[in-house]
């Protein structure tokens, strides 16, 4: 065995590509992906405004719109340019109020303020709705409240009507509704799927033997296997610990379980993803086509997870393919450790879904021994040579 | 071996090779099904929350009626306490938690006011606002329900009561994706991104299967090889693009605003850059199972810093400005512009010249890059 992995370690070396996998390429796309969203807050959002009363009102409402950190008003003279701004995406909503808004407020005719918020961007969209419909509706308060003591109303009535019912919204578990503490982590854990998924296939293809059609898989297969797990699962764990590292420790992210929980159920990711890339090398036996299979599985993790979109509203067959990912099982652990602060035994409640991927190993083990009693009875007199390895890209 | 020969050559290398027809062929038919399945039910709804009722009058179970009228919220229970509803949340069986205090109806018949807590887990973003967006609604019912009653025991008149209450309609629409639905949302830049790496793939791994084996393409000068190879891709993703654009956005009822013509006119530089930008990178690959890898790797960031998903205003700077050679990058913009939101020619227009200028670029990476294979390798 010892013999063995120093031949993998070696292997490893030897290979500039795998080299890079197992070192700084994950290290590098976390750090840029986790640049890519480290504004967190949504903040200063441009949101074009177009004032057609052009009142000592409107542009209070104007100001009480600035003073919201997320929108950042810009004015436009009239509603064409604003349009224009809003389908090239330069603004993200629109306010318009009307002509002779003030006049029609004071006068009791009901003027109608518009706000058009851009959906093709579903996250700012709604964001800047409900952002823009506070701000606006705290401003037309202090309005309210004047045109009522106009209209002869008491001032014990005016108090009433102005605020009766103040609601108070809280996001559980992420303060501020940050998006790096909700986006980041599951980017990431895809991320790490998907380069643990390269590096398994790369290290089991490097030692398939060269066939006529398809590659042979080698009599001590197992042993090979067994080998490539010991030496890539510390490397692989060391990344996501890195994760979790940078997100909970560097970052400061909250947490309220133990990290130890999150790396004992990477460690049960990892394993489960490494029985799906066996079932998938021993199926394939060619290089670029178990790479191309991988990828075609695990690429779309991420929509997967149902941190997005809630797993409740996907449709059945989505229900089904998540749970073929580990990434999947491994989120929903993450969250309740994260956000709940599950203990132990919760978490291996949790976790015994991975025991399915255990099925995986029997029909490797079943589907190897067939595929090594045909090569055997395919006497071949040629000396076998290593297939894998081919040039290195330059 | 005249042009056309070498046309016909190279669609028939790119035929014969099943790893190339695994990912283009059957990868763009894969993937057309399997990324937007997630989110075929489009919006979520009846997200489960806990009700903490610590007034229990009738106007508090009025505002409990009306919130599970919403369709966006279910109650699932009545608790007693806030632990318990924690208790309910941690175990997965509720999202969200509404907290109605003691004495609710009674201050505000007062005119004392009261505060309504709202909570939702904010672990997930769009669960979450769902179940902002129903408690606050029903809050604001709620509201109007007790002004009402106030005002008329303070003996208003009812109509001046319609009018107060009432006094500015904040009219708040959706423009661009009515339905507020997610495929909408998320299929049309994700589609350009797929046809994009694939066809990227595609061309490398031709490419690599290539350099360092002896056949037609060493028989013919670097720039038939490009222009021909470039023509192959082209011919078959805009087969592919009429499918993904046409059929696909049909069926997953993305909204569709620029003319057909237009929509093609803009198709053409992007398909024609991709391509050359597929010969170019496939100059870097002599292993065949790498540009699968590699290209998979950036798929990833690619999606995200195309600024769709997370506005490209929160994006740094450099990594925009870094983007803006990747094909995809102006193409997801401008067609999410021109198509999805109606925005006129003349406003895309730089993203069209962008493309083109990178149809130049890449042709020339390309050049160079396949002079240097095919006269140093052989």
């Amino acid at each position: 065995m010892g013999a063995l992995l120093q031949k993998e370690f070696k292997t490893l070396w030897n290979s500039p590509w795998q080299l890079a996998l197992v070192t700084y390429i994950p290290i590098i796309s976390m750090l840029c992906l986790w640049w890519l969203f480290s504004a967190g807050l949504p903040r200063q959002l441009p949101v074009a405004v177009v004032d057609l009363d052009n009142s000592q009102l409107t542009r209070t409402l104007t100001r009480n719109l600035s003073a919201n950190s997320v929108i950042s008003p810009k004015t436009y003279p009239n509603l064409a340019l604003a349009q224009e701004a809003m389908s090239t995406a330069e603004v993200y909503a629109l306010v318009v109020y009307p002509h002779q808004f003030k006049h029609g407020l004071l006068t009791g005719s009901s003027p109608t303020i518009d706000i058009r918020y851009n959906s093709q961007f579903l996250l700012v969209g709604k964001l800047l709705s409900s952002q823009l419909q506070l701000s606006l509706g705290s401003g037309l308060m202090e309005v309210a409240g004047l045109k009522q003591l106009l209209g002869g109303a008491n001032k014990a009535s005016v108090a009433v009507n102005l605020s009766p019912v103040t609601s108070q919204t809280t996001a559980l578990f992420n303060r501020n509704n940050n998006y790096v503490g909700f986006l980041v982590p599951p980017v990431l854990i895809a991320l790490l799927q998907l380069l643990s998924m390269m590096v398994f296939v790369n290290a089991l293809n490097a030692s398939l033997l060269k066939g006529e059609v398809k590659c042979l898989l080698p009599d001590n297969f197992w042993q090979l296997v067994a080998t490539k797990v010991m030496l890539y699962t510390p490397i692989m764990l060391l990344h996501g610990g890195f994760i979790l590292a940078w997100l909970y420790g560097y970052l400061g992210l909250p947490i309220a379980g133990s990290l130890g929980l999150l790396v004992l159920t990477q460690v049960m990711m990892l394993a489960a993803l490494w029985l799906l890339v066996i079932l998938v090398v021993v199926i394939m036996r060619e290089p670029a086509g178990s790479v191309s299979m991988g990828s075609a599985m695990f690429a779309p993790a991420f929509a997967f997870m149902g941190i997005t979109f809630p797993v409740n509203d996907m449709p059945q067959l989505a229900q089904w393919w998540r749970l073929l990912m580990p990434s999947s099982h491994y989120m929903d652990t993450h969250v309740i450790v994260v956000s709940y602060g599950a203990e132990a035994g919760q978490v291996l409640l949790q976790s015994s879904s991975f025991l399915y991927f255990l099925v995986l190993l029997p029909i490797s083990w079943l589907l190897v021994k067939i595929i090594l009693q045909k090569q055997a009875s395919v006497k071949s007199s040629k000396p076998l040579t290593v297939a894998s390895q081919q040039q290195e890209a330059r | 071996m005249n042009w056309l020969q070498l046309f016909v050559a190279d669609f028939k290398a790119l035929l014969s090779d099943k790893d190339i027809v695994l990912t283009v062929f059957g990868g763009l038919l894969f993937y057309s099904v399997l990324y937007p399945l997630p989110y075929l039910h489009q919006v979520p709804t009846e997200q489960k929350i806990v009700v903490v009722d610590h007034d229990n009058s009738s106007l508090s179970r009025q505002l409990v009626r009306h919130a599970d009228a919403s369709s966006k919220i279910k109650i699932v229970s009545q608790v007693a306490s806030i632990n318990e509803a924690q208790q309910w949340i941690s175990n997965g069986d509720a999202f969200g938690l509404l907290v109605i205090p003691e004495g609710f109806r009674r201050n505000l018949l007062l005119g004392k006011g009261a505060t309504l807590s709202y909570g939702g887990d904010a672990s997930y973003f769009l669960i979450y606002s769902a179940v902002a967006e129903g408690l606050v609604a029903a809050g604001m019912d709620a509201s109007k329900q007790v002004q009402m009653i106030g005002l008329l025991a303070r003996g208003e008149n009812p109509q001046q009561i319609q009018k107060d209450l009432n006094s500015v309609n904040l009219n708040s629409v959706p423009a661009f994706n009515p339905s507020l639905g997610y495929t909408p949302y998320v299929v049309p830049g994700l589609f350009l991104l797929i046809l994009h790496q694939t066809l990227l793939i595609g061309a490398s791994i031709l490419g690599a299967g290539q350099w360092r084996k002896q056949g037609y393409w060493q028989q013919v000068s670097p720039l038939a090889l490009i222009t021909a190879r470039i023509a192959v891709f082209s011919l078959i993703y805009s087969f592919f693009s009429c499918f993904y654009l046409g059929y696909c956005y049909y069926f997953y009822n993305v909204s569709v605003q620029a003319t057909l013509g237009q929509v093609l006119l803009f198709m053409v530089p992007f398909i024609l850059s991709t391509a050359a930008c597929g010969v170019a990178l496939s100059c870097l690959f002599v292993r065949r199972d790498l540009p699968t890898q590699v290209l998979l790797l950036v798929s990833m960031p690619i999606l995200f810093v195309s600024g769709f998903v997370w506005p490209v205003a929160l994006i740094p700077e450099p990594l925009v400005q870094a983007a803006q050679v990747i094909p995809a990058v102006p193409a997801i913009m401008g067609m999410l512009q021109l198509n999805q939101m109606g925005a006129s020619w003349e406003a895309v227009l730089p993203l069209w010249l962008q493309m083109w200028g990178l149809f130049l670029l890449f042709s020339l990476l390309a050049y160079i890059g396949v002079k240097r294979r095919l006269f140093s390798d052989t």
